[in-house]
This record gives C-alpha cells, structure tokens and sequence, in this order.
C-alpha cells in the first residue's frame, strides 16, 4: 500500500469523481454512451502503454501526435484502395515502427535531447502530411470497425486494448526486458556497468511506441468512414498527461502501467464530468496543462520530502 | 569561443567558426531566394524578394521570431528549455486585447498588464523548475498547454481583438523616420518594432557576454551541480532567465497584435519550435554551457528568411514546405553539432581500447 501510494490516491480521486457523477449525473452510466466513451479512449489507451515505457526509461516522445496521423492516413489510404483491415494493420505497424526507430536513432544513436528531436520530427510529419494531403479526408467506407459489425467492433477494440495493457504490465515486472526499462531510466551508466546496453533499450522503447501508435492509429480509423488526416493534433499531451497523472515519474525509472490505466480513466472521466457541471469546452485545453502541472508538482512535492 | 581557438592549416581561427559558416550559408540561402523570389512586372519594375522592400518586411515579420530567439538563448545555455514562449506569447495578446477592448484601459496600461502577465507566466515556470527542481522540458510542456488553453478558453475559440487605434497599428506596420509626403515618403528608416528588437538584442548581448549572471548561465549549463558549488545563486539565474523569457514573449506577442491589427488565441502556435531551431542553429549547445547570442541573431534570420522567401517565391503551400524544412534544418543541425564529437571518441577509443564502452543516454 504504502509502495503504490501514488497510484492508490490517483485510484481514490477517480473513485470520488465516479461517486459524484452517480449522484450529480446519474446519465454518465447509461450503457450505449459508456461503451463509446471506453472505445474512444482505447487507442489513446495503446498509445499510453508505448509512452509509459519511454517515459519509464527516462526520455519523452512529444511526435506521437504526427505519428498516429501519418498512421491513419497511409493505413487509411491502403483501405480505401480496398486492402482489407487485417493486411493494413501490419503495416500501419511496421511504419509506426519506422517513424519511432528514426527518433530513437537520433536520440540513442547520437545522444541528442528526446525533447528537442520529437519536437522537429513533431512538425516536420505533420506539416509533409498536410503538404501531401491538404487536409482532404479519406473514404475507408466497408472497412468500419474492421468490417465487423458496430457492437463487436467496439468490444474487440476495448478488451484487444485492456489485454495488451495487461500483457505489457505483466512483462514490465516479470520480464528481463521489461526490469532493463527501469533500470536504464534509474541509472544508464548502473545499467551499463550491469551489462546492459542502455542505448539499445532506449531505441527498442521509441520502436516500441511507434508500432504501438501505428496500431492505436488503426483502431481510431476505423470508428467512422472518413479518415482525417489532421487528426492527433494535441495527442501527446493527452497521452503525456495520462502516464504522468498515473504515476510515472519524469525523471524516469518509477511507474507502472496499472497506474496509467487509473490515471487514463482519471483524465477521461474529466471532461464528461465538466460537460456535466456546465464548463465549457474551451478550457480542455487550460484544464490538460493544469492537470500535467498538478502531477508534476505532486510528484516533485514527494521527491522533496523524501531523503535524497 | 571559437575564435580565439588555436590556428591550423592557415585558415584563420574566424573563418571556421560556426557563425561565419552560418553567415555562409545565409548569404547562400538570401542568392537561392533571391533569384527565385525575384520577378519583374509588366511594366519593367522589380517586385518580390529582391526589393528593399520585401527585406524590410522579413526583418518586420522576422522581429517576432528574433525577440523569442533572443531570450531562449540564455536559457538553453543552462541546459533547459522553454516549450511555452509560443503559448505566453499568444496568451498575453489576449490579455493586451481584453484589458483595451473590454476592461477600456488605454494601449499603455494593457501594454503593462500583458508584459505583468509575461512575467508572471516565466515566474510560473521559473517557480516550479527551481523551486520544486522539475525538468524544465515537463514543466514548459505543461505551461506551453496551459497557456494557450487559457487564452482560448477566454476567447471561446473564436474571438478576435481587433479595432486598435492607428498609433498603435504604426508600432507594427510604420517604419520610422519618413521623410516626405506622407502618401508617397521618399525615404523611410526601418520597421518600428524593429527598434525595439534591437534594444533587446543589445540588452541580451551584454546580459550574455558581458555581465557575471550571463557567465553564470554556462556555468550552470556547463554542470549545475559545480554552479551550486562555485556559490552562484543557481536559482536566482534560472528563475531570471525564464521570468525574461515570459516578459519578452509577452512583448513579442503586443508586437504581433499591432502588425496583424488583431489579437486571437492561436497568435505564434508553433514559435517555440522557430525560436529553438534559430538558437540552435546559431551554435548554442543543446546541453547548454556553450553558445551565443549573435549567433543566435544569425539563426534568427536565417530561419526568418526562409518562412518569408518561400512564400515570395511561388512556392505551393509555403507555409506547410517552411515548417516542414524548419524541422529538418532543426535535425540537420543537432546533428551536424554532435557528429564530429561521436566520431572523435569512436577512434580515440579505438586507439585505447578495444572493446567501445557505450556512452550514457542523456536525460531528457
């Protein structure tokens, strides 16, 4: 208990605001609009877990936002020529994977700052999709919720996103792999000396994530006929605020995922939760920095606290 | 600095210094547009990039970028950096627009509550990265959404500021002096703003050059731990660099709202990566210790030249082609600066030792 402080607490806000909105807005537990609440959450969910991971290993990918349209919009591209879902999926992964592998190259091949290299990736994908696209949206018409039909599209998507969740937490504490994330955002030079190659880890974790935003970038595609390929705008701070708001530290090496999912489901809950109290739509934004600020400050509080 | 570096093979110590090839580079980069951009009308007269004209606007548009490159530069040579200039900026147009027009208070007074917002937004930052010791890059990422998340909640999306008096347009449309007919003057000095950018320019010139609190900055770039050793007042620097940042953002951003005659919520989305790049490129080390304000001054204008050349050369969708090529310039050059260091340590371990240890990865 004492261990996972941090989780739990975020565990309990998410309790108090699920109390209040059973007594102020009964309606927020309306069946049809729930499930279409966690469907939209689910890709966001996929991409939490590839960000936990960088972010547990010490670095941050703020270019998950041009990714996830790069993704949508090529995958998008391939179901409108008539591919079916199941042949788009792997390369919308591979390319993911691609995207990820040139940041982790400039980032653990030479040592560059993650911040400052996602940053110029940050804008340099979004504005040659724009350049290529010019906005103009993408008809995948059959190819909806992976040609299933609309219920079990959704279900798939949520439980396909909790049991890769589960699958990743599971291999965070019980895999080499998963214990040579933390270790390397502890300590590189430690980890070096224990004989691991930190920079190999670091260019395996951005990989990692951008696969994962490639899958997460399907998943949202296909919950309606058009693709857009502006979409993802402001994504990496919904998915930075949701691992940070879970517990996982900036500074690296502390976090797990089953605090991400709390802190996703926190911050998903919120803005149902305004709309319901009558605060406008405008402050999503204002709200999102706050609550990042919040964490933060939360968790530098913590570190203050405790011996150095 | 690199000039006063050791000669050899006879080529002056200044001509391999990074801001004469950034020089270089920008005088190549001024020909390629000049030709492109440059085009003559029916009537034999010149129009387009290769007027004094169109240069006196890329120094007018390019005053912006300038005032948030300038006051970056101390901060990255800390080793920090400042995601939020972008946000401060378009939040204290807001703030400038909604103190003139609905609060009715005259440009001088709004003027200062924008520049007391500026400051209280760098405050912001400057409280929670010194005081707390969170990594800069968290907290500016935070306040970077903060900010234009505020500025749009006050604006609701969709209003814009607009009706300012005359005066204050002429801040950032007039040039002065004018000389001659007020129609047709027959000879006009430099854009407005553009006395302002260079007062800030020289005042962050000597702050880095030649003051004790700009050693410090390298100092605290150079090892922040040393600096706190050495008895500098770490945070006092820090919290001063960042609390500049918001002020001069603040002031780039009234300097936006009078050129553009309007003040709305998405005022310089996407100026932090301009003004980072434009540090960057002029030579100040990523990981702080090391670097310049004029060649940050030359970063500026080279990253300036291209956002307006583009357009003036016909280029299709010139904005998305400029931050696109913004982007990459950005990667090119972080790493042209590193490449040269990796390749040096790669063959003197090799000299050594034979098994090549791996390097750490930095922090974020």
């Amino acid at each position: 208990m004492k261990r996972y402080f941090r989780e739990w607490s975020v565990a309990g806000a998410l309790g108090v605001m699920l109390l209040a909105l059973a007594v102020f807005a009964p309606r927020f537990y309306e069946w049809q609009p729930m499930l279409s609440r966690l469907t939209a959450m689910a890709p966001t969910l996929v991409i939490c877990c590839g960000m936990a991971l960088v972010i547990i290993g010490r670095q941050i990918d703020i270019s998950v936002g041009s990714q996830f349209a790069i993704c949508g919009a090529c995958g998008g591209l391939l179901m409108a020529h008539g591919w079916p879902p199941v042949a788009v999926i792997p390369v919308a992964l591979v390319l993911g994977a691609l995207l990820g592998a040139f940041n982790g190259a400039l980032i653990a091949g030479l040592g560059l700052p993650s911040i400052v290299v996602t940053l110029a990736t940050m804008v340099t994908w979004r504005e040659a999709l724009r350049w290529l696209r010019q906005g103009e949206l993408i008809n995948i018409g059959s190819a909806q919720w992976f040609g299933l039909s609309q219920a079990a599209g959704q279900w798939s998507m949520v439980l396909g996103a909790l049991i890769l969740l589960v699958a990743i937490a599971l291999a965070m504490k019980r895999l080499a792999a998963g214990r040579f994330v933390y270790a390397v955002g502890t300590d590189a030079e430690a980890a070096r000396l224990a004989g691991i190659r930190p920079r190999l880890v670091t260019f395996l974790t951005f990989i990692f994530l951008g696969a994962l935003t490639g899958l997460a970038a399907m998943m949202f595609s296909v919950q309606s006929l058009q693709v857009d390929p502006n979409t993802g705008n402001g994504l990496e701070l919904r998915v930075i605020a949701a691992v940070v708001v879970g517990g996982v530290s900036i500074s690296g090496g502390r976090g797990n995922l089953w605090g991400v999912l709390v802190g996703l489901l926190l911050l998903t809950c919120i803005s149902p939760a305004l709309t319901y109290l009558g605060v406008e739509a405008y402050w999503e934004k204002a709200i999102q920095g706050a609550i990042i600020l919040l964490a933060v400050v939360a968790d530098g509080l913590r570190n203050r606290k405790a011996p150095r | 600095m690199s000039a006063s570096a050791p000669k050899s093979g006879g080529v002056p110590a200044v001509f391999r210094s990074h801001e004469f090839i950034l020089f270089v580079v920008l005088v190549a980069e001024w020909i390629f547009f000049y030709f492109t951009g440059t085009s003559k009308n029916f009537s034999g007269a010149t129009f387009g990039f290769g007027t004094l004209d169109a240069q006196i606007d890329i120094f007018r548009h390019g005053c912006e970028i300038g005032l948030l490159a300038l006051v970056m530069t101390p901060i990255i040579l800390t080793g920090g950096i400042d995601l939020s200039v972008g946000s401060v900026l378009g939040f204290s147009a807001i703030i400038f627009g909604l103190l003139w027009h609905d609060a009715h208070a005259s440009i001088a007074v709004a003027a200062a509550g924008a520049l007391a917002m500026g400051a209280v937004a760098g405050g912001l930052n400057a409280l929670l990265i010194t005081w707390l010791r969170l990594p800069p890059l968290i907290v500016t990422l935070g306040t970077f959404s903060l900010f234009r998340g505020l500025a749009e909640a006050i604006t609701h999306g969709t209003i814009t500021y607009t009706n300012f008096p005359d005066s204050f347009i002429f801040l950032g449309n007039g040039r002065w002096p004018s000389f001659g007919p007020v129609d047709h003057p027959t000879w006009q000095g430099l854009p407005v703003q553009g006395y302002i950018f260079i007062l800030v320019a020289i005042g962050v010139w000597l702050l880095v050059h030649r003051t004790a609190i700009g050693r410090s900055f390298r100092a605290i770039g150079y090892s922040p731990e040393g600096a706190r050793y050495a008895g500098l007042p770490v945070n006092r620097r820090l919290a001063l660099a960042y609390i500049l940042a918001g002020v001069v953002a603040a002031l780039a951003g009234i300097i936006f709202t009078a050129r553009l005659g309007q003040a709305k919520a998405d005022l310089g989305s996407g100026y932090e990566l301009l003004a980072i790049t434009a540090v960057v490129l002029g030579g100040t080390s990523i990981f702080g210790g090391s670097g310049s304000v004029h060649g940050t001054l030359l970063g500026a204008a080279a990253v300036a030249v291209l956002k307006d050349g583009l357009s003036l050369s016909h280029c299709p969708q010139p904005s998305e082609i400029g931050g696109m090529l913004t982007g990459l310039l950005l990667i090119l050059t972080l790493t042209a600066s590193v490449l040269p260091k990796i390749l040096s340590n790669r063959r003197s371990h090799r000299q050594t030792a034979p098994s090549t240890p791996q390097p750490s990865p930095p922090s974020p």
